[in-house]
């Protein structure tokens, strides 16, 4: 399954150059809108121009990297009715489904691999203050990405539609990610809500630990794998109830 | 003339076949409408978020780069409303089905138009048009019968502008020129970049985007018209670009359209 994830993505080549492109861009705007409203005040809300460019850079890669397709697969499936080959397999669905998503993070990031370069020079980089901090937190937060993902393609049996759900999630989770502002400048009640979402672990809290603007780790580590925990339980508590009304369309 | 006016008959019946069609699916075309609307939405978030800490963008206050982006946003969804189905073109050749448009007597391009509406395009009307009359209440702009046409007249030049190269990129689909990318990489740069002031890009970008691809025309200098930021002769025939746009990106249509090889079924 993870080994068919990463041939897909290089089998649709094309698709994932576009969202290269729209990076490169997307990359630069953001650059230009921030150095323009920092004008010449040295930093905000404790950060400077050089460790924010920095954060957007990264959590724009980030954005990319945890962007996951495992929804839209599943829905497709339920809606052909070809999720019964799915479930005819002598592995559980769920470990198919997060294989399948892997293996095309996998294979996305080795196409995304030669445009890094292109990024970090468009964003401009700064080196990490806590790497091993950035790593740990950004793969915690891939598995609570997946597990999101999955939680929400489950809704499809009994829905049968998840397309809409779908694009909501991934407009929402983008925003509250901090992926075009940091959260420290999201104001009040908006501020508060993006704190609670888990959605920061894809990109605010990794980012900001690489430019040192979060100095603790282990506080977010810890949350993070309360996260999984939690989130893993509702899966497969989910994933119990919905096997009993799986549908089989045209069959 | 009349030729005009029976494509427009003719046009305005086939859309409303294809509304028909969509209302048939009532739920998916509301979802699709508010997707839509939230996708903008979220994309002005940003900006209000960005200018609560920072209130002046390149001398923009929050409620004008508001009407700048609910311009752009307007003209934007006026273009793709009735172009949507063209973006299917691709498909349209490659299943032989252009050969029956051919046949039928009517402009092959309003038959490819008519095939259906773009629906999530209404839900960015609905944010732009609500941020362009929020913000023209709150930008101090003295409002006069003028400025109100030249509003109109100006968010119709834009439309005609990115309705232009979306029209142009994807006649070479006739030729088996696959655009798809390109056209999602255009639409990126004309709503990323159409949406800000042209000054913070600055230099070399900022007249790549005025007078190679002319995202500043859409909305930008209009905009600047408007709140009183741009004030020469030229600028007011900006919308005008639009006209001799679209009228060249028809005739690069009829120029494919000549050279239209069908893929035999």
């Amino acid at each position: 399954m993870t080994r068919i994830g990463f041939r897909l993505a290089l089998a649709y080549r094309s698709n994932i150059i576009i969202t290269c492109v729209t990076l490169v861009a997307q990359v630069f705007l953001l650059r230009m809108i921030w150095t323009s409203v920092y004008g010449s005040r040295p930093s905000a809300a404790g950060l400077t121009l050089d460790a924010l460019l920095a954060y957007l850079t990264l959590a724009n890669l980030q954005a990319f990297a945890t962007h996951t397709i495992v929804a839209h697969t599943i829905h497709d499936r339920i809606r052909t009715g070809t999720v019964f080959f799915d479930l005819a397999r002598p592995v559980g669905y769920l470990r198919q489904m997060a294989g399948f998503q892997i293996g095309n993070t996998g294979g996305g990031l080795l196409l995304l691999a030669p445009v890094i370069p292109v990024v970090l020079l468009v964003g401009s980089i700064t080196v990490p203050v806590n790497g091993l901090g950035y790593l740990v937190t950004l793969a915690l937060g891939y598995v609570i990405a997946v597990q999101l993902a999955l939680l929400i393609s489950l809704i499809g049996f009994w829905t049968m539609e998840t397309g809409a759900i779908s694009l909501f999630y991934r407009l929402v989770s983008q925003f509250f990610a901090g992926t075009m502002v940091p959260l420290t400048f999201f104001p009040g009640a908006l501020g508060a809500l993006a704190e609670i979402l888990p959605f920061k672990y894809m990109g605010y809290v990794p980012a900001a630990i690489y430019v040192g603007h979060i100095s603790d780790v282990s506080g977010p580590v810890l949350v993070e794998v309360g996260w999984i925990v939690g989130l893993g339980g509702l899966l497969v508590l989910t994933w119990s109830r919905a096997r009993r009304r799986v549908v089989i369309q045209g069959g | 003339m009349a030729e005009v006016f029976r494509s427009l008959r003719l046009y305005v019946l086939l859309q409303r076949a294809s509304a028909r069609g969509a209302l048939q699916y009532r739920l998916n075309t509301v979802i699709g409408i508010l997707s839509g609307a939230i996708w903008q939405g979220t994309g002005f978030a940003f900006i209000w978020v960005v200018m609560h800490t920072f209130p002046s963008l390149a001398g923009w206050g929050l409620a004008e780069i508001a009407f700048l982006y609910g311009l752009r946003l307007t003209a934007h969804a006026l273009a793709m409303i009735p172009l949507m189905s063209v973006n299917d073109i691709q498909w349209v050749v490659r299943n032989g089905e252009f050969d029956r448009f051919l046949l039928r007597p009517l402009n092959p391009l309003v038959q490819l138009m008519g095939n259906r509406m773009g629906i999530a395009q209404f839900g960015d009307l609905l944010v732009g048009v609500t941020l362009l009359a929020v913000a023209g209440q709150n930008a101090q702009i003295s409002w006069n019968a003028w400025l109100i046409a030249f509003c109109f007249v100006a968010i119709i030049g834009g439309a005609l502008i990115e309705a232009a190269f979306f029209l142009a990129l994807c006649s070479l689909a006739l030729r088996m020129i696959d655009t798809f990318a390109l056209r999602v990489f255009v639409d990126d740069v004309f709503s990323k970049f159409g949406s800000y002031p042209m000054k913070i890009f600055g230099g070399v970008t900022e007249w790549l985007l005025t007078f190679v691809l002319p995202v500043a025309f859409v909305a930008y200098i209009p905009a600047s018209v408007v709140l009183g930021k741009l004030d020469t002769p030229l600028a007011l025939a900006a919308p005008l670009l639009g006209v001799v746009l679209v009228a060249l990106a028809y005739l690069v249509w009829r120029r494919q359209l000549d050279h239209y090889q069908s893929v035999g079924h």
